[in-house]
């Protein structure tokens, strides 16, 4: 039995999956000027994952997912947020030093490239809502032990 | 004063490189939580001991050098104030977490997925130790969630039994309801004051008393009772704390009833609402709900035929007496009685937490090697488990306040000060510790007893599963000797220095 | 007269607790903390929104420095607040959900009256 979508969802996933990617990008890039940022841009990414798995079945979905892997960027991002956040500890725990002393990320405020240590920090608690909020997903679709 | 970042740093970054350590080896991953919890009890005893030699309260502003905005004369940054209370309970957290990690390392040898496992216990010590150091209200939630999450987590930890999924349910429901009251007492307090800053929420509530500012406390209030198992409201601890792996319940008996309840209140009664409302009346609120879980909680323990709910339900009364130190401690404001009460609860957490973390070890063990929790099933454990039944015999002493060993410290402050504030409150606290030993009699009998059939193969337990017992014992057998010398030194500085919540605010705010 | 944002959230609140004491059903249970939290979320979201020397505050969309110095924003730190919250009760809701697959895995219904095993 096949357990996909039909013909009509499985067209019009195709074409909306990479056009929520690019949204759910936006939305965590420019986290430091308009409403978003980490969290809401990852679970943004997140729902073309599960619109993936819902469309396309378990079957496809398990020959792309890799437990491993997704749990290995999973502690990169997190570790990757502490990082930058302990690159200013010689003058307090999360001081923003690449903004006051101008070293990267220092622009205009208002323009892309500005505000510090916050577009690193988006983009590590981006990726890891996503993999997490994936890796969620999946465990629970997978979890078949009392079906024989 | 630049070693405090590191005591929330360390575990954080334990956590989180968890799943790439175990891409390595399996072994390793074992060894690497051990170390991580072994740096942070270091880095806990030196702030310790900043604290205790100075006599100061430290001040860690994040992001900036001083909490003040640039030209104006309130704070805007997230500020971490640690005075002697926190670095005390911070110590005790830390080093029953090492122990219950060392415990683990046989205890889980024969269960699966044992990363997620390490990564949730290093989570639920960093929530506690983030609770115990902050100084904002809004952190201070952030912190709670954290540990409650991590603890639903680990008491299902084993989902092949009906159980833990049971209890898991039970105690989310609950927990996530009270952090829901929590959230909304905040909400009304910011939104009347608009500051979140502990110190500075105390500066405006002493001004100017408000009707909000009580209902907030009202709701915050019945929420940390929730969390700390006083009596209208404890039901979940009877089946959270034993469905959990044994040393996940030490952890959750010894500590996270203290520092997400016990400790919360006290923080919030003594530090933000001082001495602006009228403090008898809340004191004796508080010494009401005491009463009745001192009374409900060791009467309920001397019923059970399961070890471990026995164990859970002693907890509760003993919650009882702390909160009982603390009730008097407000009511009697500002006199020496009031002064030892709050001295003999703080003594009294500190001791708890080595004590039950012990028995529940010991039931760990018997659960290990003979397989049953069953008190009808036990008898004659002490002829093949010897040392288990000798750590089994100190905590059961310590517990009930026994001369020689220091439970029986904390227990006379508490009973001295109840009989010079009010003899009524004296006599209910006998009676407690009179249901209490009756409770624990029962099981020593039960152990040294004749000889059942399920306890004809049993040994004493491997290597691992034995030091921490040993270090424990050690540790209530040294504690017990000296007990004038612990109270004059450390416990009584404690309590004055909590009592003076002038100090507190003059540190963020005056310098 | 109370500004209906608050009404509104009290309101959420009150139908929230209603259908936690009320109802069997775990998914039910686990609704009605879903709409607890929201309510909470809208009160506190309600609280930033202040006058300004009598103009209306607008989004804080912050992109163009020199166009939007000077037009009143609405206040930030509540967003924070609300945002932290928020993530804090998606995690709640994903463990309980994983939590009600395994007790319909060992008890065999969703009705909460049935799940007395642990007594005394």
């Amino acid at each position: 039995m096949k357990n996909d979508m039909g013909l009509i969802v499985k067209t019009m996933a195709r074409a909306t999956i990479p056009l929520i990617g690019i949204f759910g990008a936006y939305v965590v890039s420019h986290g430091h000027l308009t409403p978003g940022g980490g969290f809401q841009g990852g679970a943004t990414i997140a729902g073309a994952g599960i619109l993936f798995l819902v469309a396309f079945g378990l079957n496809e979905a398990k020959k792309r997912y890799d437990k491993n892997i997704y749990s290995a960027l999973e502690g990169l991002g997190g570790l990757a947020f502490l990082g930058a956040a302990m690159l200013g500890l010689s003058v307090a725990f999360f001081y923003n030093i690449l903004w006051k002393d101008k070293i990267a990320f220092a622009g205009q405020p208002g323009t892309l490239l500005s505000a510090g240590y916050l577009p690193i920090m988006n983009l590590a608690v981006g990726l890891k809502v996503f993999t997490g909020l994936v890796s969620a997903m999946m465990a629970i679709a997978l979890f078949r032990r009392w079906k024989k | 004063m630049n070693v405090l970042p590191f005591l929330i740093i360390v575990p954080l970054f334990g956590a989180f490189s968890m799943p790439l350590i175990k891409l390595i080896s399996e072994k390793f991953r074992d060894i690497w939580a051990v170390i991580i919890s072994a740096i942070t009890l270091c880095v806990a005893a030196d702030v310790f001991y900043t604290i205790w030699k100075t006599n100061q309260i430290i001040v860690y502003t994040l992001g900036d050098t001083t909490p003040l905005g640039k030209g104006v004369g309130f704070p805007i940054r997230i500020v971490w104030e640690v005075d002697l209370l926190g670095a005390l309970i911070a110590v005790t957290i830390a080093f029953v977490s090492l122990l219950a990690i060392i415990y683990s390392l046989e205890y889980m040898k024969y269960d699966t997925g044992l990363d997620k496992y390490y990564t949730l216990i290093l989570i639920l010590e960093l929530g506690m130790l983030g609770i115990v150091i902050t100084g904002d209200i809004f952190n201070f939630y952030v912190f709670l969630e954290i540990m409650s999450i991590a603890s639903y987590a680990l008491v299902a930890f084993r989902n092949d039994t009906w159980e833990g999924i049971e209890a898991g349910i039970k105690y989310m429901f609950v927990g996530s309801l009270a952090s829901s009251f929590i959230l909304l007492g905040i909400a009304l307090l910011y939104g009347q004051y608009g500051t979140l800053t502990m110190a500075y929420l105390s500066h405006y509530i002493t001004r100017e008393p408000t009707f909000v500012s009580k209902v907030a406390l009202a709701f915050i209030l019945g929420g940390l009772l929730f969390k700390s198992g006083a009596v209208p409201v404890h039901m979940w601890l009877a089946d959270a704390h034993p469905a959990a792996p044994s040393s996940i319940s030490a952890m959750l008996s010894g500590l996270v009833i203290k520092a997400g309840g016990v400790y919360a209140i006290a923080r919030i009664l003594f530090s933000i609402y001082g001495i602006s409302l009228n403090i008898r009346t809340l004191g004796w609120i508080v010494i009401f709900f005491a009463c009745l879980t001192l009374i409900v909680g060791n009467a309920m323990a001397v019923v059970q035929t399961d070890m471990k709910r026995l164990f859970a339900f002693s907890s509760v009364g003993q919650i009882g007496y702390i909160l009982l130190g603390i009730g008097i401690g407000l009511a009697a404001y500002g006199t020496k009685v009031g002064q030892i009460a709050l001295a003999g609860a703080i003594y009294h957490t500190v001791n708890h937490a080595l004590m039950k973390a012990l028995l529940f070890l010991v039931a760990g063990a018997v659960l290990h090697e003979v397989g049953t929790k069953n008190l009808n099933e036990l008898s004659g454990l002490a002829r093949k488990m010897p040392l288990t039944s000798f750590a089994f015999l100190v905590g059961a002493a310590a517990i009930i306040g026994l001369p020689p060993l220091n439970g029986f410290a904390s227990k006379w402050l508490i009973y001295e000060s109840s009989a010079l504030y009010n003899p009524f409150l004296a006599a209910v606290a006998v009676l407690g510790t009179a249901f209490c030993t009756a409770a624990y009699i029962r099981v020593l009998f039960t152990f040294f007893g004749k000889e059942s059939e399920k306890v004809k193969e049993a040994r004493d337990p491997g290597k691992a599963m034995v030091i921490p017992m040993i270090i424990l014992i050690l540790a209530i057998i040294i504690m017990g000797l000296l007990p004038w010398q612990i109270n004059d030194s450390i416990m009584l500085p404690t309590a004055k220095m909590l009592e003076e919540s002038g100090k507190y605010v003059l540190a963020v705010l005056g310098g | 007269m109370i500004p209906f944002q608050f009404v509104t959230a009290f309101l959420l609140i009150c139908m929230g607790i209603y259908a936690f004491l009320y109802k069997r059903n775990l998914i039910k249970l686990i609704l009605a903390l879903d709409i607890i939290d929201s309510g909470i979320h809208l009160l506190l979201i309600s609280l930033g929104y202040r006058l300004e020397n009598g103009v209306l505050p607008t989004a804080p969309i912050y992109t163009g420095y020199e166009t939007l110095k000077g037009t009143p924003m609405v206040g930030p730190i509540p967003q924070a607040l609300v945002l932290t919250s928020i993530v804090i009760g998606v995690c709640v809701l994903a463990l309980a959900m994983a939590l009600t697959i395994n007790a319909y895995r060992h008890y065999g219904s969703l009705d909460i009256n049935k799940l007395r095993r642990l007594r005394g």
